[in-house]
């Protein structure tokens, strides 16, 4: 169990806010932080790590007090157990992969996990090449193993996989989820995509202007019951045309365009630049396989 | 789109589906939908919702009497306008549970010979009725 209760002012994007959060996470359990930028998320996270210290509140992993400013407790950030990657993370640059993970080794912890990481995380092939000659998949690779190297009470992701392209992303996604399993972590992960929070997450924890404002099960915080059609999104009009009494609005949503017949009635409220709900019954869409 | 009001009668559920029987009136609409009274909290007898589905889901049969025939959902009434283009056109038929628009193609409406005060009963199937629970808008109020 990991309990944190954190008060703390910060200098947010939109001027001062208090972050004010009291969450109790359970052992092995993969949670996600949503919010805009500025809610609070990374700071959390810095928090925990102890890279950034609370104005006052609590912090126990599993039964022990990491930090407690009543009793003014605050370990330094070597002697938590946490493991880290973030977005810019740093590799040493002079060592190899293997290098890298073992320099990440702790004296007493067994010598046989950096070469079951390197198994786990299929970095064998690479294990000899400098860390520089990586791409930027593979050094991601080797800094979530070099995050587990010591396992973490609690490994620490800010936004891990958002420099990486999809297909990349979505491996690395896997990679993490199996190092979780097998070492039963209790990972806490900062995400602004939502897919990936869905592929994830046990639950997942929303936050805005410092304080939680849902937390639950990915499909219940996300599900959206306006309406009942269960093929949903939410988008920008960019253009509508106008045929005989119908319209033709095309819509926004992500990176694709979509297009909607819409009657008079509906479309006159509407303009382009404004965002709408598009909503149909699941029933109707097809689901094709892409080749890829 | 046509949205009508209506009162949830009755909520049957298999698995994660749920048929919904709404009364409009002194008709009766089903909608089915890929939730649970768990998983949607107003999926329950006696909530208000409105009851939404597109003018281009909207099947017409002339006449009254359509027996033999899957769609669940009937609507009879007098067609008010036809408002005719090039491939499709746009009828409102006038019902009991007030006006409900169809968009058929302008072929059908010739083929039908339908004009305005024509009997027709306008037919929703099932899966393309969608639910909105008013009741919070309602309670608010």
């Amino acid at each position: 169990m990991i309990d944190i209760q954190f008060q703390k002012n910060l200098n947010g994007s939109s001027g001062k806010m208090l972050l004010d959060i009291d969450l109790k996470i359970v052992k092995g359990a993969f949670v996600s932080l949503y919010g805009p930028s500025g809610a609070g998320k990374t700071s959390i996270l810095r928090m925990i790590a102890g890279l950034l210290a609370p104005d006052q509140g609590k912090l126990k992993v599993g039964g022990e007090t990491w930090y407690d400013s009543a009793v003014k407790v605050s370990l330094s950030p070597q002697k938590r157990d946490v493991g880290m990657v973030f977005q810019d993370f740093a590799l040493f640059p002079n060592l190899t992969v293997r290098g890298n993970l073992e320099y990440a080794k702790n004296k007493q912890s067994d010598g046989a996990i950096v070469g079951e990481l390197i198994d786990l995380m299929d970095l064998g092939d690479l294990q000899d090449s400098q860390t520089t000659m990586l791409s930027g998949g593979q050094k991601q690779r080797v800094a979530l193993a070099r995050s587990i190297v010591q396992k973490p009470s609690v490994l620490l992701l800010d936004e891990p996989l958002s420099a990486l392209d999809p297909s990349m992303r979505s491996k690395l996604q896997d990679y993490i989820l199996k190092a979780h399993k097998v070492y039963d972590l209790t990972t806490i992960m900062v995400s602004h995509d939502v897919a990936e929070i869905f592929k994830m997450s046990d639950e997942v924890i929303m936050l805005d202007q410092g304080c939680v404002t849902k937390r639950g099960k990915p499909r219940e915080v996300f599900a959206n019951n306006e309406v009942s059609g269960k093929f949903q999104f939410t988008g920008e009009i960019v253009e509508i045309q106008h045929q005989g009494f119908l319209y033709i609005i095309s819509i926004l949503i992500g990176n694709d365009f979509v297009k909607v017949i819409g009657e008079k009635e509906e479309v006159k409220d509407l303009k382009v630049g404004e965002r709408v709900m598009v909503a149909s019954k699941a029933f109707n869409p097809i689901i094709k396989k892409l080749h890829v | 789109m046509n949205i009508l009001h209506g009162i949830i009668n009755e909520v049957v559920t298999s698995d994660h589906l749920s048929l919904v029987r709404v009364d409009i009136d002194t008709s009766l609409l089903s909608a089915i939908v890929i939730d649970t009274p768990e998983s949607c909290d107003y999926l329950k007898k006696g909530h208000a919702v409105q009851v939404i589905f597109k003018e281009t889901e909207v099947v017409i049969g002339k006449g009254a009497d359509h027996k033999n025939i899957s769609l669940r959902n009937k609507l009879t009434g007098t067609i008010g306008s036809i408002e005719k283009g090039d491939l499709l056109s746009k009828i409102s038929i006038i019902t009991n549970v007030g006006p409900v628009v169809s968009i058929i193609t302008t072929a059908s409406v010739e083929q039908l010979r339908l004009s305005k005060g024509d009997v027709v009963t306008g037919m929703i199937k099932t899966n393309e009725v969608m639910l909105s629970s008013i009741t919070t808008k309602t309670e608010s109020a």
